[in-house]
């Protein structure tokens, strides 16, 4: 435990970041849970007595139970896998894998019905309905491929942290078989991070909206994010409006059972422990059959999963009208042309405004709660600002609605707040683990060396911090762009943003425009990610060299 | 050649890409020898004991256990089937297992039930004085008792070879010197050879029957402690054996002298430029025609900084 001088200056900041939180998370969801209950517990019994409510909770605790028995093998397996040093591009496979999260999920939804759907790419392709995937079924899927990137990074980063190669080693030289090994001492050794990856997966899948919406609405699945969002957008009912507050209640329940007991039981356990020397992973350059087979198993995942549908998606964007072969002669711009209007770059410059915006000051505010965290009360804050990222999105807006709603509806202002509370964590990650990384002798060298406190972060601390600066600006822009749950409810007139206008375009059947929106969204999403991405690999502080290393 | 060696090396080269890490590396081990590695780090001794529990691949030449074939640069057994038990450098200890369960664990590998393999990973503990601490995991015990469990571990392999990767390295000297005797010990009651790396010279000449000193992946000399120390084969050996004072004999050339090899009083004539009090005995740094000399005397300084002195030279060793 190391002391620190209390100073006016660290006091006032966290006194700050404090209020911040409570205006953000606390009070919406205290103001919630007051007006659920004087508002609703006079409907309260006919509102359980309507099947629809107990069903769409039904529904979102087996979706979310179904997606995490599904993506956390799937997870594992892709996380061992990679960790093959006899993978043919092995580097390569381990960005690939995150595929699935840089495409946003209601473009994968919305592919995933233009390439499995009635009337989709398969069912071109087989002449007759064929999988139909807009069903509960097709939900599941869908989610299971964009959660298997979360899942793979929590297992993979325990495998890093806990598994190491010596350990790996020991037990072979004691005469174990790799089949063995892994039942012996890998898992073991990742059940903490494998436990974590499933109370991660459900929390997320419990609050999933946008797939739901896209691929099960339309097939009568309903669940709880997708009962807000229409219970809200019937507007002047005032039923249908408890009904939704209701639900976010039960959401926010839901998931803090979940992730309550979790949590207590997995905290201590996932705490990194520092090996005694880092070792480096001997590289093997042999091929053999089991690392081609992951290669191929990881390729066909992707194909089906992702770049199908994805295909698909295109071929759809550039057919003139459904039923119309998908041939190089039939292939028009037209429907390009037609979804570049001025609504639709407003809706694009009020996202790109909102990313940048909130990834600016998430990385600031991500910054102080790390700082802070190092010291007394400000651990209180980075648990607060942690436990925030498993509070459904749904939930949130919709607290955020009745609370400031009064005077801030249709503003973008709600959906930046919406966003701050949602996303804090994601600034507030990678820098609380940078600085876990920083050694505190380097700042004291520096320290002892004559410089002045500010002096030594600047020179010693903020090239190792760049990285992890970057990174948390970067995942906060992606998430914001790709954002739909919270400002699908917040949106008013003239606050749209990109996602708003490909979920309503979707909603309103138009299929060809909606193609060409998601594909539009796509590159704009990619376009900016690459160089910020390369930026962030070039920034990457080399690990001194081990003693003895080979 | 007495008997069958328990291992051999052939030509064993290791490559990580471009870079050669052993070159060309030849050596055998005689059953119940034990041959140290020395080299300073990055010098290729862990590579050859990875390559040789098989962690890693050849890129030419070949490993014999005994009278067979485990690795040339077409095919490597994995580790499990070679007949070695590997003490590593950090330990190596699984975090979610007992001291007694990871005694066990290659018991049980080997298909001994449970209680028989728990009873005899117990005995193993017992015989290395760590039989109370059975229960404990590895983050409830110090380093010298962590690595004891790793030696228990290795012990319980049966096997007719052992690899010891620098495993004194993270040890403070007690326990360093704890565990050598244990090892010594251990080693006289088994009867099993060992490969021992280590970067430290006073460890290799102490334990060692031969020491093999490598140098940026190529085996430099072999031979016996005493051979490695008076006859070294280059003035790198020789630096890294023990001190050395490099002398311009006239008519003779370089000669290489270690501090013992030369004593004061004699027909040489000398001043002295530092003394430097060691306990048993005392270093005493002279300036003289040959050049700087040192030389180390039984008991505490009996001569002053600028002290003109007369000293000889009982033995040298000429290198080319």
């Amino acid at each position: 435990m190391r002391r620190r001088s209390r100073t006016p200056g660290r006091a006032i900041l966290a006194l700050a970041l404090g209020v911040l939180v409570a205006v953000l998370v606390a009070f919406p969801i205290a103001r919630l849970v007051t007006v659920a209950w004087t508002e609703g517990h006079g409907v309260l019994p006919e509102l359980a007595a309507e099947p629809g409510l107990g069903r769409a909770v039904t529904h979102t605790i087996l979706l979310a139970a179904a997606v995490t028995a599904a993506a956390v093998p799937m997870g594992t397996a892709a996380a061992l896998g990679l960790a093959r040093a006899d993978v043919p591009g092995r580097r390569a496979w381990r960005l690939a894998v995150l595929l699935p999260i840089v495409v946003p999920d209601y473009v994968l939804g919305f592919s995933w019905t233009e390439a499995y759907g009635i009337g989709g790419f398969t069912d071109v392709l087989v002449g007759k309905p064929w999988l139909g995937v807009n069903s509960a079924v097709g939900v599941w899927a869908a989610l299971t491929v964009g959660a298997v990137p979360l899942t793979y990074l929590v297992v993979a980063a325990g495998l890093s942290a806990r598994a190491e190669p010596s350990l790996v080693r020991a037990a072979r030289a004691s005469g174990a078989g790799p089949a063995v090994v892994l039942w012996t001492v890998t898992l073991p050794l990742l059940r903490p991070a494998i436990a974590a990856a499933a109370v991660l997966c459900f929390a997320l899948s419990l609050q999933a909206f946008a797939i739901p919406q896209l691929m099960g609405t339309p097939a009568g699945f309903r669940t709880v994010t997708t009962e807000i969002y229409r219970n809200l957008s019937l507007g002047s009912d005032p039923q249908s409006f408890v009904a939704a507050l209701v639900l976010a209640l039960l959401l926010v329940l839901i998931t803090l059972l979940a992730v309550g007991p979790a949590d207590a039981w997995l905290g201590p356990r996932l705490r990194v422990r520092r090996a005694a020397v880092v070792e480096p992973a001997i590289a093997v350059r042999s091929r053999s059959a089991a690392g081609v087979a992951v290669a191929i198993a990881l390729g066909g995942f992707l194909i089906l999963g992702v770049l199908l549908p994805l295909i698909a998606l295109l071929g759809t964007a550039v057919s003139p009208a459904v039923g119309v072969p998908p041939i190089p002669s039939n292939w028009t711009a037209g429907n390009f042309t037609s979804v570049i209007t001025p609504r639709t770059l407003a809706a694009f410059g009020r996202t790109a405004l909102l990313a940048v915006t909130a990834a600016v000051l998430l990385t600031v505010l991500g910054t102080a709660v790390a700082g802070l965290e190092r010291g007394r009360g400000g651990r209180l804050i980075a648990t607060l600002v942690t436990a925030t990222f498993v509070l459904p999105g749904s939930t949130l807006a919709v607290a955020l609605l009745i609370s400031y709603g009064r005077w801030l509806a249709d503003t973008l202002i709600l959906i930046l707040l919406a966003y701050l509370a949602k996303l804090w964590a994601f600034g507030h990650r990678p820098l609380s683990g940078a600085l876990d990384r920083l050694p505190p002798t380097e700042l004291h060298a520096a320290r002892a060396s004559g410089a002045p406190a500010i002096t030594a972060v600047r020179t010693v601390a903020l090239r190792p911090l760049a990285p992890a600066l970057l990174t948390a600006w970067l995942i906060v822009c992606v998430t914001a762009m790709h954002e739909v749950t919270m400002s699908s409810l917040l949106y008013g007139p003239g606050t749209e943003t990109l996602a708003v206008v490909v979920l309503n375009s979707a909603d309103l059947g138009q299929v060809q425009n909606t193609a060409a929106l998601a594909v539009l969204v796509t590159l704009v999403m990619l376009v900016p990610a690459l160089p910020i991405w390369l930026l962030v690999r070039r920034l990457k502080v080399r690990v001194p060299e081990p003693v003895d290393a080979r | 050649m007495p008997a069958e060696p328990v291992l051999k090396l052939e030509g064993l080269t290791v490559a990580y890409g471009r870079v050669t890490a052993l070159d060309r590396i030849s050596l055998a081990v005689q059953p119940g020898e034990v041959v140290a590695l020395l080299g300073p780090s990055g010098s290729g001794k862990s590579t050859l004991l990875n390559a040789v529990a098989g962690f890693l691949s050849l890129a030419d030449g070949s490993i014999w256990l005994r009278e067979r074939v485990v690795a040339n640069a077409r095919r490597a057994e994995p580790p499990e089937h070679r007949d070695v038990g590997v003490v590593f450098q950090n330990y190596a200890l699984w975090p979610h297992l007992s001291a007694l369960d990871t005694v066990a664990y290659p018991m049980r590998r080997r298909g001994a039930p449970a209680a028989e393999a728990r009873a005899e990973a117990q005995r193993i503990l017992s015989l290395l004085h760590i039989g109370q601490l059975a229960d404990r995991r590895p983050s409830e015990l110090s380093g010298g008792e962590q690595q004891r469990v790793g030696l228990a571990r290795a012990l319980a392999r049966q096997a007719s070879l052992y690899l010891f990767d620098e495993p004194t390295a993270h040890l403070d000297t007690h326990v360093r010197g704890v565990f050598l005797d244990e090892l010594v010990a251990r080693r006289s009651a088994t009867g099993a050879a060992a490969l021992y790396a280590t970067h430290d010279a006073e460890e290799a000449l102490g334990l060692a029957d031969r020491v093999a000193l490598l140098n940026s992946g190529r085996l430099v000399q072999i031979g016996s402690p005493q051979e490695v120390y008076d006859q070294p084969a280059d003035m790198w050996v020789a630096q890294l054996t023990g001190p050395i004072s490099v002398l311009e004999v006239p008519g003779e050339g370089r000669m290489l002298v270690r501090p013992g090899w030369a004593r004061l009083d004699g027909e040489r004539s000398g001043r002295i430029e530092a003394v430097r009090f060691a306990g048993p005995h005392s270093d005493y740094q002279l300036s003289t025609a040959l050049g700087q000399v040192v030389i180390r005397q039984a008991g505490p300084p009996q001569h002053e900084v600028g002290a003109e002195v007369t000293w000889s030279l009982e033995r040298t060793w000429r290198i080319g």
